[in-house]
Protein backbone atom coordinates (compact mmCIF):
# COMPACT_ATOMS: atom_id res chain seq x y z
CA UNK A 1 0.00 0.00 0.00
CA UNK A 2 2.76 2.32 0.84
CA UNK A 3 4.41 1.94 -2.83
CA UNK A 4 0.77 3.18 -4.08
CA UNK A 5 0.29 5.91 -1.75
CA UNK A 6 3.85 7.42 -2.50
CA UNK A 7 2.66 6.54 -6.71
CA UNK A 8 0.08 8.81 -6.01
CA UNK A 9 1.58 11.40 -4.33
CA UNK A 10 4.36 11.76 -6.70
CA UNK A 11 1.53 12.27 -9.40
CA UNK A 12 -0.31 14.94 -7.82
CA UNK A 13 2.48 16.61 -6.81
CA UNK A 14 3.93 16.25 -10.35
CA UNK A 15 0.84 18.05 -12.10
CA UNK A 16 -0.41 20.43 -9.12
CA UNK A 17 2.44 22.85 -7.69
CA UNK A 18 0.46 24.20 -4.59
CA UNK A 19 -0.12 20.55 -3.15
CA UNK A 20 1.07 19.57 0.12
CA UNK A 21 1.42 16.50 1.22
CA UNK A 22 1.33 15.73 5.14
CA UNK A 23 1.67 11.69 5.82
CA UNK A 24 -0.29 9.95 7.46
CA UNK A 25 -0.13 5.66 8.38
CA UNK A 26 -2.42 3.32 6.82
CA UNK A 27 -4.93 3.99 4.24
CA UNK A 28 -4.97 7.97 4.18
CA UNK A 29 -3.46 10.36 1.97
CA UNK A 30 -3.54 14.62 3.00
CA UNK A 31 -3.03 17.23 0.71
CA UNK A 32 -3.41 20.65 1.28
CA UNK A 33 -4.09 23.25 -1.71
CA UNK A 34 -5.20 26.62 -2.46
CA UNK A 35 -9.23 27.33 -3.26
CA UNK A 36 -8.41 27.51 -6.85
CA UNK A 37 -6.78 24.48 -7.05
CA UNK A 38 -9.43 22.78 -5.88
CA UNK A 39 -11.93 21.53 -8.49
CA UNK A 40 -8.94 20.76 -11.05
CA UNK A 41 -7.91 18.68 -8.50
CA UNK A 42 -11.09 16.32 -7.01
CA UNK A 43 -11.77 16.31 -11.11
CA UNK A 44 -8.33 14.42 -11.55
CA UNK A 45 -8.38 12.45 -8.46
CA UNK A 46 -12.00 11.14 -9.69
CA UNK A 47 -10.87 10.94 -13.31
CA UNK A 48 -7.51 9.82 -13.75
CA UNK A 49 -6.97 7.78 -10.55
CA UNK A 50 -10.36 5.85 -9.36
CA UNK A 51 -11.00 8.05 -6.27
CA UNK A 52 -14.55 7.62 -7.36
CA UNK A 53 -16.75 8.14 -4.36
CA UNK A 54 -17.16 11.41 -2.66
CA UNK A 55 -17.30 10.53 1.10
CA UNK A 56 -17.68 13.56 3.37
CA UNK A 57 -17.18 17.13 2.91
CA UNK A 58 -16.63 18.96 5.91
CA UNK A 59 -15.63 22.31 7.04
CA UNK A 60 -13.76 23.13 10.46
CA UNK A 61 -13.52 26.87 11.68
CA UNK A 62 -10.15 27.88 13.24
CA UNK A 63 -11.13 30.62 14.36
CA UNK A 64 -7.88 31.35 16.05
CA UNK A 65 -6.21 32.00 12.60
CA UNK A 66 -9.44 33.39 11.34
CA UNK A 67 -9.59 31.01 8.54
CA UNK A 68 -12.43 28.23 7.62
CA UNK A 69 -10.80 24.83 6.50
CA UNK A 70 -12.95 22.77 3.89
CA UNK A 71 -12.03 19.00 4.09
CA UNK A 72 -13.02 16.84 0.97
CA UNK A 73 -12.58 13.30 1.74
CA UNK A 74 -12.51 10.90 -0.91
CA UNK A 75 -12.60 7.17 -1.61
CA UNK A 76 -10.98 4.86 -3.89
CA UNK A 77 -12.36 1.41 -4.07
CA UNK A 78 -10.04 0.18 -6.13
CA UNK A 79 -6.94 0.72 -4.12
CA UNK A 80 -8.89 0.89 -0.41
CA UNK A 81 -7.15 4.64 -0.05
CA UNK A 82 -8.60 7.33 1.03
CA UNK A 83 -8.08 11.11 0.20
CA UNK A 84 -8.32 14.36 2.48
CA UNK A 85 -7.86 17.88 0.17
CA UNK A 86 -7.96 20.05 2.64
CA UNK A 87 -8.21 24.26 1.46
CA UNK A 88 -8.33 27.27 3.71
CA UNK A 89 -10.74 30.17 3.40
CA UNK A 90 -10.57 33.67 4.64
CA UNK A 91 -13.05 33.76 7.48
CA UNK A 92 -14.36 37.72 6.47
CA UNK A 93 -14.97 36.85 2.74
CA UNK A 94 -15.40 32.73 2.61
CA UNK A 95 -15.79 31.75 -0.96
CA UNK A 96 -15.08 29.38 -3.11
CA UNK A 97 -15.76 27.55 -6.23
CA UNK A 98 -18.94 25.12 -6.06
CA UNK A 99 -17.62 21.33 -7.11
CA UNK A 100 -21.40 19.77 -7.85
CA UNK A 101 -20.70 19.19 -11.54
CA UNK A 102 -17.82 16.79 -10.08
CA UNK A 103 -20.68 14.77 -7.56
CA UNK A 104 -23.99 15.48 -7.85
CA UNK A 105 -24.44 14.64 -4.02
CA UNK A 106 -21.78 17.26 -3.29
CA UNK A 107 -24.49 19.89 -3.54
CA UNK A 108 -26.11 18.70 0.15
CA UNK A 109 -23.01 19.31 1.82
CA UNK A 110 -22.37 22.38 0.25
CA UNK A 111 -25.67 24.01 1.07
CA UNK A 112 -25.31 22.48 4.60
CA UNK A 113 -21.98 24.34 4.83
CA UNK A 114 -23.55 27.86 3.28
CA UNK A 115 -26.16 27.70 6.26
CA UNK A 116 -24.44 26.54 9.03
CA UNK A 117 -20.74 28.41 8.18
CA UNK A 118 -21.73 31.04 5.51
CA UNK A 119 -19.28 29.92 3.00
CA UNK A 120 -20.48 31.09 0.06
CA UNK A 121 -20.27 28.47 -3.21
CA UNK A 122 -19.93 30.32 -6.43
CA UNK A 123 -22.88 28.86 -8.77
CA UNK A 124 -24.70 26.79 -6.05
CA UNK A 125 -27.60 27.05 -7.18
CA UNK A 126 -29.99 26.13 -4.11
CA UNK A 127 -32.62 27.62 -2.41
CA UNK A 128 -31.14 29.59 1.13
CA UNK A 129 -33.07 27.72 3.53
CA UNK A 130 -31.62 23.69 4.14
CA UNK A 131 -32.04 22.36 7.78
CA UNK A 132 -33.36 25.60 9.20
CA UNK A 133 -36.09 27.82 8.51
CA UNK A 134 -35.58 31.81 8.38
CA UNK A 135 -32.62 31.89 9.75
CA UNK A 136 -31.49 35.41 10.03
CA UNK A 137 -28.32 36.42 11.89
CA UNK A 138 -24.46 34.64 12.55
CA UNK A 139 -24.78 31.00 11.07
CA UNK A 140 -25.14 28.83 13.94
CA UNK A 141 -22.24 26.36 13.73
CA UNK A 142 -19.45 29.30 13.67
CA UNK A 143 -17.41 29.12 17.06
CA UNK A 144 -18.03 33.03 18.17
CA UNK A 145 -21.68 32.23 17.90
CA UNK A 146 -22.90 32.50 21.32
CA UNK A 147 -25.58 29.31 21.15
CA UNK A 148 -26.58 29.18 25.00
CA UNK A 149 -27.02 33.17 24.97
CA UNK A 150 -29.03 33.07 21.87
CA UNK A 151 -30.94 29.77 23.55
CA UNK A 152 -31.76 31.80 26.82
CA UNK A 153 -32.56 35.02 24.70
CA UNK A 154 -34.91 33.05 22.11
CA UNK A 155 -36.68 30.50 24.29
CA UNK A 156 -38.29 29.98 27.89
CA UNK A 157 -36.38 28.37 30.29
CA UNK A 158 -37.92 26.24 33.14
CA UNK A 159 -36.93 27.01 36.60
CA UNK A 160 -35.31 24.63 38.69
CA UNK A 161 -32.13 23.46 36.29
CA UNK A 162 -30.25 26.93 37.02
CA UNK A 163 -27.27 24.73 38.03
CA UNK A 164 -27.08 22.88 34.78
CA UNK A 165 -25.56 26.41 33.18
CA UNK A 166 -22.11 26.08 34.66
CA UNK A 167 -22.20 22.58 34.84
CA UNK A 168 -18.43 22.33 34.45
CA UNK A 169 -17.86 24.60 37.43
CA UNK A 170 -20.34 22.53 39.36
CA UNK A 171 -18.00 19.33 38.72
CA UNK A 172 -15.03 21.54 39.53
CA UNK A 173 -16.51 22.11 43.10
CA UNK A 174 -17.59 18.56 43.51
CA UNK A 175 -14.78 16.80 42.84
CA UNK A 176 -11.50 19.30 42.18
CA UNK A 177 -11.72 18.53 38.64
CA UNK A 178 -9.84 21.37 36.78
CA UNK A 179 -11.99 22.70 33.66
CA UNK A 180 -9.31 23.34 30.65
CA UNK A 181 -8.77 26.64 29.26
CA UNK A 182 -9.85 25.77 25.76
CA UNK A 183 -12.81 24.53 27.05
CA UNK A 184 -14.23 27.92 28.72
CA UNK A 185 -12.68 30.21 26.37
CA UNK A 186 -15.34 29.74 23.32
CA UNK A 187 -17.81 27.99 25.09
CA UNK A 188 -19.65 31.03 26.55
CA UNK B 1 -68.12 6.50 40.10
CA UNK B 2 -65.40 8.68 41.29
CA UNK B 3 -66.69 11.70 39.74
CA UNK B 4 -67.90 14.71 41.69
CA UNK B 5 -71.40 14.83 40.78
CA UNK B 6 -71.85 18.41 41.80
CA UNK B 7 -69.27 19.57 39.02
CA UNK B 8 -70.29 16.94 36.53
CA UNK B 9 -73.16 16.61 34.83
CA UNK B 10 -74.50 13.17 33.67
CA UNK B 11 -74.10 14.15 30.01
CA UNK B 12 -70.28 14.59 30.56
CA UNK B 13 -70.21 11.42 32.40
CA UNK B 14 -70.97 9.71 29.92
CA UNK B 15 -69.49 11.44 27.26
CA UNK B 16 -66.12 11.39 29.30
CA UNK B 17 -66.92 7.54 30.02
CA UNK B 18 -66.34 6.97 25.96
CA UNK B 19 -64.05 9.45 25.57
CA UNK B 20 -61.23 7.90 27.81
CA UNK B 21 -62.13 4.32 26.01
CA UNK B 22 -60.68 5.33 22.67
CA UNK B 23 -57.74 7.29 22.65
CA UNK B 24 -57.21 7.26 18.86
CA UNK B 25 -53.39 8.72 18.88
CA UNK B 26 -52.28 10.64 15.70
CA UNK B 27 -49.08 8.38 14.09
CA UNK B 28 -46.57 11.62 14.43
CA UNK B 29 -43.20 11.73 15.68
CA UNK B 30 -40.58 14.29 16.23
CA UNK B 31 -37.31 13.61 18.17
CA UNK B 32 -36.36 10.17 20.37
CA UNK B 33 -39.67 9.25 21.26
CA UNK B 34 -41.37 8.08 18.19
CA UNK B 35 -39.66 4.43 18.49
CA UNK B 36 -41.19 4.49 21.87
CA UNK B 37 -45.00 4.18 20.35
CA UNK B 38 -44.06 0.52 18.30
CA UNK B 39 -43.42 -1.62 21.05
CA UNK B 40 -46.12 0.61 23.30
CA UNK B 41 -48.68 -0.45 20.36
CA UNK B 42 -48.10 -3.97 19.94
CA UNK B 43 -47.74 -7.74 21.46
CA UNK B 44 -45.93 -7.08 24.04
CA UNK B 45 -47.38 -3.65 25.91
CA UNK B 46 -50.83 -3.39 24.01
CA UNK B 47 -52.02 -0.44 24.34
CA UNK B 48 -55.23 -1.55 22.63
CA UNK B 49 -56.17 -2.87 25.79
CA UNK B 50 -57.08 0.89 26.95
CA UNK B 51 -58.38 1.35 24.33
CA UNK B 52 -55.30 3.55 22.47
CA UNK B 53 -54.73 3.07 19.13
CA UNK B 54 -53.37 4.74 15.80
CA UNK B 55 -55.02 7.30 13.65
CA UNK B 56 -53.73 8.60 10.20
CA UNK B 57 -55.13 12.35 9.71
CA UNK B 58 -54.95 14.67 12.70
CA UNK B 59 -58.96 15.08 11.98
CA UNK B 60 -59.34 11.30 12.76
CA UNK B 61 -57.14 11.85 16.27
CA UNK B 62 -57.79 12.88 19.82
CA UNK B 63 -54.46 12.69 21.29
CA UNK B 64 -51.43 14.60 20.12
CA UNK B 65 -47.88 13.36 21.12
CA UNK B 66 -44.87 15.52 21.44
CA UNK B 67 -42.40 12.94 21.46
CA UNK B 68 -38.93 14.23 21.97
CA UNK B 69 -37.16 17.22 21.06
CA UNK B 70 -39.30 20.21 19.14
CA UNK B 71 -37.11 22.12 16.90
CA UNK B 72 -38.71 25.68 16.05
CA UNK B 73 -39.67 24.24 12.38
CA UNK B 74 -41.30 21.53 13.63
CA UNK B 75 -42.93 23.22 16.25
CA UNK B 76 -44.55 25.37 13.27
CA UNK B 77 -46.15 21.40 11.44
CA UNK B 78 -46.78 20.64 15.18
CA UNK B 79 -49.12 24.19 16.05
CA UNK B 80 -50.66 23.79 12.34
CA UNK B 81 -51.54 19.98 13.24
CA UNK B 82 -53.24 20.52 16.94
CA UNK B 83 -54.84 23.44 15.26
CA UNK B 84 -56.56 21.21 12.83
CA UNK B 85 -57.53 18.23 15.35
CA UNK B 86 -60.64 17.92 16.61
CA UNK B 87 -62.08 18.46 19.83
CA UNK B 88 -61.41 17.14 21.80
CA UNK B 89 -58.31 16.78 22.01
CA UNK B 90 -55.10 16.19 24.17
CA UNK B 91 -51.22 16.61 24.11
CA UNK B 92 -48.49 14.41 25.80
CA UNK B 93 -45.38 15.74 25.92
CA UNK B 94 -42.66 12.99 26.65
CA UNK B 95 -39.14 13.17 27.84
CA UNK B 96 -36.90 15.65 29.48
CA UNK B 97 -36.69 17.61 26.60
CA UNK B 98 -40.04 18.51 26.08
CA UNK B 99 -40.43 19.28 29.74
CA UNK B 100 -37.12 21.31 30.50
CA UNK B 101 -35.29 21.28 27.18
CA UNK B 102 -33.15 18.17 28.44
CA UNK B 103 -30.37 17.56 26.78
CA UNK B 104 -30.50 19.90 24.38
CA UNK B 105 -31.08 23.26 26.71
CA UNK B 106 -28.41 25.34 25.22
CA UNK B 107 -29.42 24.32 21.62
CA UNK B 108 -29.91 27.27 18.89
CA UNK B 109 -33.16 25.55 17.36
CA UNK B 110 -35.23 23.48 19.62
CA UNK B 111 -37.96 24.92 22.14
CA UNK B 112 -37.93 24.05 26.12
CA UNK B 113 -40.48 24.63 27.57
CA UNK B 114 -43.45 22.91 25.48
CA UNK B 115 -46.43 24.13 27.58
CA UNK B 116 -45.89 28.12 26.60
CA UNK B 117 -46.58 26.85 22.73
CA UNK B 118 -49.31 24.25 23.49
CA UNK B 119 -51.53 23.32 26.31
CA UNK B 120 -50.04 20.15 27.96
CA UNK B 121 -52.27 17.86 29.65
CA UNK B 122 -49.65 15.07 30.26
CA UNK B 123 -46.28 15.00 30.44
CA UNK B 124 -44.33 11.79 30.97
CA UNK B 125 -40.59 12.06 32.21
CA UNK B 126 -37.69 9.67 31.27
CA UNK B 127 -34.81 9.85 28.58
CA UNK B 128 -36.68 8.40 26.77
CA UNK B 129 -39.72 7.13 28.96
CA UNK B 130 -39.95 3.28 28.53
CA UNK B 131 -43.44 1.77 27.55
CA UNK B 132 -44.35 0.67 30.88
CA UNK B 133 -44.12 4.89 31.41
CA UNK B 134 -46.26 5.54 28.39
CA UNK B 135 -48.87 3.52 29.26
CA UNK B 136 -48.93 5.29 33.21
CA UNK B 137 -49.27 8.61 31.30
CA UNK B 138 -52.28 7.81 29.21
CA UNK B 139 -53.79 5.98 32.17
CA UNK B 140 -53.27 9.50 33.93
CA UNK B 141 -54.90 10.91 30.82
CA UNK B 142 -57.93 8.76 31.19
CA UNK B 143 -58.08 9.30 34.74
CA UNK B 144 -57.99 13.56 34.19
CA UNK B 145 -60.83 12.94 31.57
CA UNK B 146 -63.28 11.24 33.67
CA UNK B 147 -62.47 13.90 36.05
CA UNK B 148 -63.23 16.55 33.76
CA UNK B 149 -59.77 17.97 34.19
CA UNK B 150 -58.47 17.32 30.64
CA UNK B 151 -59.06 20.67 29.51
CA UNK B 152 -56.01 21.47 26.98
CA UNK B 153 -57.85 22.55 24.18
CA UNK B 154 -60.21 25.13 26.32
CA UNK B 155 -57.02 26.50 27.78
CA UNK B 156 -55.85 26.93 23.81
CA UNK B 157 -58.87 28.64 22.82
CA UNK B 158 -59.18 31.01 26.19
CA UNK B 159 -55.39 32.29 25.66
CA UNK B 160 -54.99 31.85 22.41
CA UNK B 161 -53.45 35.44 22.00
CA UNK B 162 -50.91 34.29 24.47
CA UNK B 163 -50.10 30.80 22.87
CA UNK B 164 -50.02 32.98 19.44
CA UNK B 165 -47.38 35.27 20.96
CA UNK B 166 -44.89 32.95 22.48
CA UNK B 167 -45.07 30.95 18.70
CA UNK B 168 -44.28 34.08 16.97
CA UNK B 169 -41.47 34.63 18.99
CA UNK B 170 -39.69 31.56 17.81
CA UNK B 171 -41.40 31.68 14.20
CA UNK B 172 -40.43 34.84 12.61
CA UNK B 173 -42.47 34.28 9.54
CA UNK B 174 -45.73 32.76 9.87
CA UNK B 175 -47.81 31.84 7.01
CA UNK B 176 -49.95 30.01 8.61
CA UNK B 177 -54.15 30.40 8.32
CA UNK B 178 -55.38 31.88 11.31
CA UNK B 179 -57.50 28.71 12.79
CA UNK B 180 -61.44 29.30 12.99
CA UNK B 181 -62.70 28.12 16.02
S1 LIG C 1 -35.82 13.35 26.34
FE1 LIG C 1 -34.02 12.16 25.72
S2 LIG C 1 -34.84 10.50 24.46
FE2 LIG C 1 -36.41 12.11 24.59
S3 LIG C 1 -36.12 13.41 22.81
FE3 LIG C 1 -34.97 14.31 24.50
S4 LIG C 1 -32.91 13.44 24.29
FE4 LIG C 1 -34.27 12.16 23.07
Amino acid sequence: MEEIKSKIIERIKANFSDAKNKSYPGDRIDFSVNKETIPSILFYLKDEMGFKHLSHITCVDWLEENEFEVIFIIWSPLEKLKVFVRTRLDRDNPVMDNIDVIWRQAHTYEREMREMFGIQFNGLEAPQDFLLEDWEGMPPMRRDFDTEGYAAETFFERPGREDAKDVREILTERSGEIVPDFAKKYSR
Amino acid sequence: MMNDKNSQKIVDIIQNYARLHSLFVLAYGTGCGAIEIPPTMTSRYDAERFGIRGAATPRQADVLLITGYLTTKTLKRVIRVYEQMQDPKYVIGFGSCTINGGMYWDSYNTIKVLDKYLPVDVYINGCMPRPEAVIAGFVKLQSLIREGKAEGAKLYKDNLEQYRENQKKVIPNWVMPEYNW
